[in-house]
């Protein structure tokens, strides 16, 4: 659709009164924590720091423990993304390439799993970890993360589907295993989703506060977010340093954000539209 | 092999996993949650009996339930009441101007950041003490509008909606938007050479066009006001006043304090 002349200033001013609604909450963050303590108890919020101020951001990248949490927070993405991977792109080939008994309960199964909302469970699940020695462990969130869910098989299956199973026919014929099909055919080709969904794995897994923060109290295990939880506990209401330690807690989404933007969306658009 | 054989093999080896997490940390807990609002276990004792459906009952007169109820109902509303402005900003989205992927970023980007940094810059906002809102309305003369945000019971639960709205509208105009380009150019020249008005064209075209990313907005909108958590549980250091709670928090009390006690 283009838009007729006449309705282009209207666009622009809507759109710069979005970008002020979504950035002005971060460049009131971003001004203090460059402004040392008292410069920030004496300027106005959105007044520009008179000088870049770095100390804040070095005592809460030092007293934040940010570098645990950076740690712990990359060890979980690596292995429960790959993981993820794996078992998303077994079950949707599973699911997509053959017909067999089980087939509709399997797809109950992950609807219902998503249906249910996670906190009526999380007794019953913390219970389990627990029996299985994971609290406090990395394997705790590793293990949740890992399983694969329902929007996940939807976005595998309906691109699956333009892989042609004549590929799939063509190397049966030349005696290929359905393992070896999986390997080095199907496998490979969905490499374009599995780059999408991994973005957005690892975005989710990046941002999310409740699983590292009931299954992995220990400092020596915080991540991101709960590194981030625990210094706001220490410094209340020191906000130029509390707003540094957002803005580093921040940075690491953001950047992924920007640079692997195409992917989110490709993403999200499939799932909307088809799944 | 032969296929046949093979093909068994490989369903069960490449479902058992997946399917084992599946039972294990979602199916069971789902139906030991099941087992247990059927009893009275306390959360920490070994032992427990079955009491029927006593526990419904007890709970349907609780009205912390049903308040807790209402405050995730004025989620859904307040996000509901602003799906058509979603949907407008989607159409603005999809037309073709050079700004368009830069604005699109800049709508998406507050779902990307993390929760617990979102929680946290509002928190400075909000702040009573010399926090930026107030201090902004002193300075525009609106004094009287100055409010104790995040601990004001009759104004609290605004605040932390208007968090959630800076947070997932985003989303929501992207899906809104990869439902629009999803409906075939050609319907709307189509429309246009048999004089359909603009107007006409989004209520006969791009509504109906759009019916089912409406319907997954409305899904995640439901899903998440009952999910709320993170947001008002990191803003009010996790003492949100009891009347203004929304549900989540009560499994989540409990089981913080079975844990300390374990």
């Amino acid at each position: 659709m283009t838009m007729g002349s006449k309705f282009k200033p209207l666009y622009y001013l809507i759109f710069a009164i979005i970008t002020v609604i979504v950035l002005i909450p971060l460049v009131l963050v971003l001004f203090a924590s460059l402004k040392p303590a008292s410069e920030l108890a004496a300027s106005s919020p959105i007044s520009l720091p008179s000088s870049l101020y770095w100390g804040n951001l070095k005592t809460a990248f030092v007293k934040g423990d940010i570098l645990t949490g950076f740690q712990n927070t990359l060890i979980l993405i690596v292995v429960s993304v790959v993981l993820n991977m794996i078992l998303g792109t077994m079950t949707a080939y599973i699911l997509n390439r053959f017909d067999f008994r089980l087939k509709k309960v399997i797809f109950a199964l992950f609807t219902v799993a998503m249906v249910v909302p996670f906190y009526t469970t999380e007794v019953a699940r913390f219970q389990i970890i627990k029996a299985l020695g994971l609290y406090n462990t990395l394997y705790a969130p590793t293990l949740i993360y890992a399983g694969t869910d329902l929007l996940q098989i939807f976005i595998y299956l309906q691109f699956m589907e333009k892989i042609s199973v004549q590929l799939d026919e063509s190397a049966m014929m030349d005696g290929a295993s359905y393992f070896r099909i999986f390997r080095s055919i199907i496998f490979p080709l969905m490499v374009p989703a599995t780059a999408t969904l991994a973005i957005i794995k690892t975005v989710e897994i990046m941002n999310d506060m409740y699983i590292p923060f009931l299954y992995m109290p220990a400092k020596k295990l915080h991540t991101l977010s709960t590194a981030l939880m625990s210094f706001v506990g220490e410094r209340a209401s020191y906000w130029n340093e509390l707003s540094a330690a957002i803005l580093i807690i921040m940075l690491p989404t953001i950047l992924i954000y920007l640079f692997a933007q195409r992917y989110v969306f490709a993403g999200l658009m499939d799932g909307a539209v088809k799944g | 092999m032969s296929y046949n054989m093979q093909k068994k093999l490989i369903i069960v080896l490449f479902l058992a996993f997946p399917v084992f997490l599946l039972l294990l940390l979602l199916m069971y807990p789902t139906l030991k949650l099941i087992q247990l609002s059927l009893t009275d276990w306390n959360g920490i004792s070994r032992t427990f009996h079955y009491v029927g459906w006593d526990n419904y009952v007890q709970a349907f007169h609780m009205p912390e339930i049903w308040k807790s109820l209402y405050h995730n109902w004025q989620y859904f509303l307040v996000h509901a009441l602003i799906l058509p402005l979603e949907i407008m900003i989607a159409v603005l989205l999809n037309a073709k101007l050079k700004a368009n992927p830069f604005f699109r970023s800049i709508v998406f980007l507050p779902y990307v950041i993390n929760g617990v940094a979102v929680a946290y810059v509002f928190s400075y906002l909000y702040n009573p003490i010399n926090g930026p809102l107030n201090l902004f309305l002193e300075a525009v003369g609106l004094d009287a509008w100055i409010q104790r945000w995040l601990s004001d019971p009759a104004v609290v639960n605004y605040s932390l909606i208007f968090v959630s709205l800076w947070r997932y509208c985003g989303l929501h105009v992207i899906l809104f938007l990869a439902g629009l380009q999803s409906i075939p150019e050609d319907l709307y020249e189509a429309a246009r050479m048999d004089g359909a008005s603009p107007m006409r064209q989004l209520w006969h075209i791009t509504v109906p066009g759009m019916s089912r990313v409406i319907e997954i907005v409305l899904f995640l909108n439901v899903r998440g006001a009952l999910q709320v958590f993170d947001i008002p549980f990191l803003m009010t250091q996790g003492d949100l006043p009891m009347p203004v709670r929304p549900l989540p928090y009560t499994p989540w009390i409990q089981l913080s304090n079975s844990t300390t006690m374990a």
